[in-house]
């Protein structure tokens, strides 16, 4: 083995990494937003008492939940938009769709984790004691803006210590994205490390940014889940 | 005579195959307040969250003053149900505070939501609940802050503070320790005092005793004996109320 040269593999590494991470950074914020307004959604249509919305629903949950988050990954980036296009195309000859690797990225990841997002909704709100729900109603509430004003922001606070800790795993697995060509930590860190053979010193760092970034993380949620804790 | 303000008409109540209201006709005049008694399971509490539809009846009708909460053997409209509430307050035995909200906000919370009243405003109205109740200084306590006894009259001044026609208490006390069960009964006697129809599910055989104008036994899902509270203790006339009232150690 050569001797290590963490050095030379800091310095030119480095900066495409911390861009990357800009990057991934970016990409985490959006999926996850998607994730939570899908997860949202679903977990109010399982709670909901209609039969085909509730088998319809499971059913999504039972594929995504089936599924390796890289096959959908790559399933969103070359397979949808083929299908999309020989469906559209039926209408409108010629017709082929482009995804970016970007968007892809959005979409998979935000569907994968708005499936299990939805499962953290449905629990935090079956966790509020019935009680909250009828002495709203007794107040004049319905159903509904009892749901909104009182239910779900008790509800939310329950939820967000394990929200803050899938968005710490959805950051890490941004790195999955490498798989459909986006360019980010893991996929500009093997293209320099097949460049320079600098294997070890490249992934270490690489490696280490992630690191840098999800420990913090870790700990400011664990910090908020106890000043959440104080008045439920 | 005074005007009426809860109408009940052949209440009945089914979970399944167990029919827990067996037909319950009743009315209470403006300032009228009610005790029911009766053993557990009887059907008390059920009869009281169908006065204001927490439970949908089976079949039968509810009026609060000349409006129904639904046409009998309809099915009701939520919006409908939910204005008409309006006009009934609720205090549960587990309180049912937001833990989440200050005593404050817990008052004022439906005043913005559902009565649309400028936020302003809705903090003087439930600072002046929360004054009637003896609990000022504690307004910006949250309910785990709080002792049971407090948090219920809380609950009290929240459920008034929407203004309503009719008060229903369920089992108001039965969760306090005894110390703190006093300063809850204070309030609502205060509450008597000052006319407001009440109608009360409780096990305080005294208290009912003191504040109702009028107690009604149910048993098995019917009412088995009513009547005004000095006769009623007194004087039972249905064995069954006989049996209940040397079980309770009246």
């Amino acid at each position: 083995m050569n001797h290590l040269d963490f050095k030379t593999a800091f310095e030119q590494l480095t900066p495409s990494l911390l861009e990357a991470l800009g990057l991934v950074v970016t990409l985490a914020l959006l999926s996850f937003v998607l994730a939570l307004t899908i997860g949202m959604l679903v977990a109010l249509g399982r709670l909901s008492k209609v039969r085909s919305l509730q088998v319809v629903l499971i059913a999504f949950l039972e594929i995504v939940r089936g599924t390796p988050l890289l096959v959908q990954l790559l399933y969103v980036y070359y397979v949808l938009p083929e299908i999309i296009s020989y469906i559209v195309g039926i209408w409108v000859p010629g017709y082929h769709m482009n995804i970016s690797a970007f968007t892809a990225s959005i979409i998979g990841l935000g569907v994968n984790y708005g499936c299990y997002l939805s499962e953290v909704f449905r629990s935090s709100i079956q966790a509020i004691d019935k009680g909250q729900l009828e002495a709203a109603k007794a107040l004049g509430y319905t159903s509904r803006k009892a749901m909104w004003h009182i239910v779900i922001p008790q509800s939310i606070r329950i939820a967000l210590p394990p929200l803050g800790n899938y968005f710490n795993a959805m950051l890490k697995d941004t790195s999955l994205c490498a798989f459909i060509t986006l360019g980010e930590i893991i996929l500009k860190t093997q293209a320099y490390a097949s460049q320079t053979f600098l294997t070890i010193e490249s992934y270490t760092i690489a490696a280490l940014i992630y690191l840098i970034v999800s420990i913090p993380l870790g700990q400011a949620i664990r910090i908020m889940e106890r000043r959440l804790r104080r008045h439920v | 005579m005074s005007k009426i303000m809860v109408t009940i008409q052949d209440l009945h109540k089914r979970f399944g195959e167990n029919e827990i209201l067996k037909g319950i006709d009743l009315s209470i005049s403006q300032g009228e307040k009610v005790a029911i008694i009766g053993p557990s399971g009887s059907g008390k509490s059920t009869f009281l969250r169908c006065i204001n539809y927490l439970e949908q009846p089976t079949s039968g009708t509810v009026m609060i003053e000349d409006k129904k909460f639904a046409e009998p053997n309809q099915k009701a409209n939520e919006k409908h149900v939910a204005s008409l509430r309006q006009e009934v307050g609720m205090v549960f035995q587990s309180f049912n505070l937001y833990p989440h909200k200050t005593a404050l906000e817990n008052v004022m919370a439906a005043l913005i939501t559902i009565r649309k009243i400028p936020k302003g405003q809705a903090i003087k109205i439930a600072e002046t609940f929360l004054q009637k109740v003896g609990l000022a200084n504690r307004k910006d306590h949250y309910p785990s802050q709080l002792s049971g006894g407090q948090q219920q009259r809380v609950a009290i001044a929240r459920a008034l503070a929407m203004e309503p026609k009719v008060m229903l208490f369920d089992e108001a006390t039965s969760a306090l320790d005894p110390q703190l069960v006093g300063e809850v009964l204070q309030v609502i006697r205060e509450l008597a005092n000052e006319g407001m129809t009440m109608v009360l599910v409780t096990h305080e055989m005294k208290f009912a005793r003191e504040v109702a104008d009028r107690i009604i036994f149910m048993d098995g899902g019917v009412i088995v004996e009513e009547g005004e509270p000095d006769t009623f203790f007194t004087n039972p006339k249905h064995p069954r109320t006989k049996e209940f009232l040397q079980q309770v150690g009246n």
